[in-house]
């Protein structure tokens, strides 16, 4: 070893730099851990969910009193519209239409008993329904509806109303060959029409009557004589469904949606919570931690000054002196990153197996974002410290 | 390299009686390189001043000094380190040595940073000068004298267009003064390099060039 790393390493205080070294170290593994934590949760939240398919988030006005009198109007205005189509979370955003004429639906069977009720149509954009059926097409001289119901509808029906009344149960296919007639009536007597009806789909996304929207325009347009309502149903597709601004932006305004669908987005509220308390408590040990290192090694040169006084004296650098300052420095840099990276990756193993026996599948090794956060905190320390000692250094040789 | 003063004289010496100075009266003093200067004057007069001057340690001084034709006050401090590297070699009168380190560590710092001088050579030298066998020691725990002779070594380990020696034998007798010299002219021929070497007495020093009174 160099004579003047050991004449210059002679005055370090070890208490100072153990110190420094392990508050640091303990500063990086919370950090460190706590994203990696993060990360993996979030994975677990989206892993069922292809990235490519986003959610579809149906939303409404909750219904209170007001409206039950009347008073109220449960519609989304136009105002409203346009604030949720800003939302940065809301990709794509589409109000339901609805039929503004009566519908009524009735069955002419030998196989089934006779059936008319009055009925209600929806329609939205096709790219938000998740049936694709060749048949979802209206054809004005084919005459025949196509219509959506929703999967619960069918569930209802088999296994509540069915079982308990002795009716026979149904499959889905046998559901899309019930004929059906749909009656359209204008306004006035005997203005209306009769139209073949047929089920071509269950959604399990949206809760109406969904017939195509091009043949909803154009029934509204010939039958249409009720009072426009502004749409009762918004439904909007977000990429991220874990973004915890949506579930935020629909409990302020009090609308209202199915829950189930945004858990990800409320368990992301909690978990951004713990996280960003974890990497505060992180940041506030690494900066004190970072601090007892500049003045460790401030404290180091100030009690060598008068031995550097005497090598710049002798013709040596303040460069020169100032290295064996930078090879200690470094050499504690890169043993907590190492041992950081080492303690963050067992826990990040011990946190895989406690996850396997709940059968969530996280990862045993290190994101990739561990490494580069490591690196750069470490690099933004080392060179700040560098700094300090060049600059004392040098003033000490002038 | 040549060393010229042009009517410097440290601030200090202003208030003191200079008259009779060869050095602070003169109104331009040349030293040329590979020639011995002697520099005798009692105690306060100034020689460590003068020398501190040459090497750059002080800046408190009327007047303007060159090396090689370049102001002094203009040089960095990366060619203040490179001329103190490879120029200018100074035994120091405070000898500035590393107590914690042995004699011999003392010696290889400076020659760690030059690679000047071979082991066998520096060996050679602390034989000459007598101070072999203290080698291993602490610098801290040897004489003033032996410790002038570590001194003297370690500014022999560099090369160098001058070497100033502040009363580097001081704590010396006649005979190891003597010999110290010696070996300090064997150097300096070798590297023909100048001496400028300050002493409180008369150094009574033989084939010196000139005797420059403070």
């Amino acid at each position: 070893m160099r004579l003047i790393y050991r004449i210059l390493w002679k005055d370090h205080s070890r208490a100072h730099l153990l110190g420094a070294f392990l508050g640091t170290l303990a500063g990086f593994v919370l950090l460190l851990a706590g994203i990696q934590f993060y990360m993996d949760i979030k994975s677990v939240l989206t892993e069922n969910r292809d990235l490519l398919d986003p959610e579809y988030i149906v939303i409404n006005k909750k219904v209170n009193i007001g409206q039950t009198l009347g008073i109220d109007m449960a519609g989304f205005t136009e105002e409203e519209m346009e604030e949720i189509e800003a939302q940065p979370f809301a990709d794509q955003v589409a109000a339901f239409i609805s039929n503004e004429f009566p519908v009524r639906a009735y069955t002419e069977n030998e196989r089934f008993p006779d059936f008319i009720t009055e009925l209600f149509f929806e329609a939205i954009p096709d790219e938000f329904i998740d049936v694709k059926s060749e048949d979802w097409q209206w054809d004005l001289e084919e005459g025949i509806i196509p219509v959506i119901i929703p999967q619960d509808y069918l569930n209802l029906y088999n296994f509540g109303f069915a079982p308990s009344q002795g009716l026979p149960q149904i499959p889905k296919g046998v559901v899309s060959m019930i004929n059906f007639k749909l009656r359209l009536q204008g306004q006035g007597r005997g203005n209306f029409e009769d139209y073949q009806g047929r089920i071509v789909g269950f959604s399990n996304r949206v809760n109406s009557i969904l017939v195509p929207l091009d043949f909803l325009e154009w029934a509204n347009k010939k039958y249409g004589y009720f009072k426009k309502n502004d749409p009762s149903q918004v439904i909007l597709v977000s990429k991220d469904p874990t973004d915890p601004s949506i579930i935020r932006f629909i409990e302020e305004k009090g609308y209202d949606t199915i829950r189930e669908k945004l858990k990800s987005s409320r368990m992301n509220i909690i978990l951004k919570f713990v996280i960003s308390f974890l990497v505060i408590v992180a940041a506030i040990i690494i900066g004190l931690a970072f601090l007892v290192f500049l003045l460790s090694l401030q404290l180091m040169i100030s009690r060598s000054s008068d031995k550097i006084r005497r090598l710049s004296k002798l013709g040596f650098h303040y460069r020169e002196i100032s290295r064996p300052y930078i090879l200690l420095l470094l050499l504690l840099m890169a043993g907590i990153t190492g041992l950081s990276l080492l303690l963050t990756s067992l826990l990040a193993g011990q946190l895989h197996q406690t996850a396997e026996t709940w059968s969530l599948s996280i990862s045993s090794s290190l994101h990739g974002i561990i490494y580069g956060t490591a690196l750069g905190l470490i690099l933004l320390i080392s060179v700040a410290n560098v700094a300090a000692i060049l600059i004392s250094t040098k003033k000490l040789c002038k | 390299m040549t060393i010229r003063f042009e009517k410097m004289i440290p601030l200090p010496m202003l208030e003191q009686d200079t008259s009779g100075s060869e050095v602070w009266e003169a109104d331009s003093l040349l030293l040329e390189q590979g020639k011995s200067y002697v520099v005798e004057a009692p105690s306060g007069r100034g020689k460590t001043s003068l020398l501190s001057v040459v090497y750059g340690l002080r800046t408190d001084y009327r007047g303007v000094v060159f090396i090689n034709d370049r102001d002094l006050t203009s040089l960095s401090m990366k060619e203040w380190s490179a001329i103190r590297k490879s120029n200018l070699s100074f035994i120091f009168q405070g000898l500035e040595l590393f107590d914690e380190l042995t004699a011999l560590e003392n010696i290889r710092l400076k020659n760690e940073l030059t690679a000047y001088h071979s082991s066998d050579r520096i060996l050679k030298m602390a034989r000459m000068l007598g101070i072999e066998p203290f080698l291993k020691r602490k610098a801290g725990i040897l004489s003033f004298g032996q410790q002038q002779r570590v001194a003297i070594i370690r500014a022999l380990c560099q090369p160098f267009d001058f070497l100033l020696a502040d009363e580097c034998f001081s704590h010396m007798d006649r005979k190891n003064s003597l010999i110290a010299y010696q070996l300090i002219r064997q150097e300096c021929d070798a590297r023909q390099a100048g001496l400028i070497l300050t002493s409180l007495n008369k150094a009574d020093l033989p084939n010196t060039h000139a005797r420059l009174k403070l």
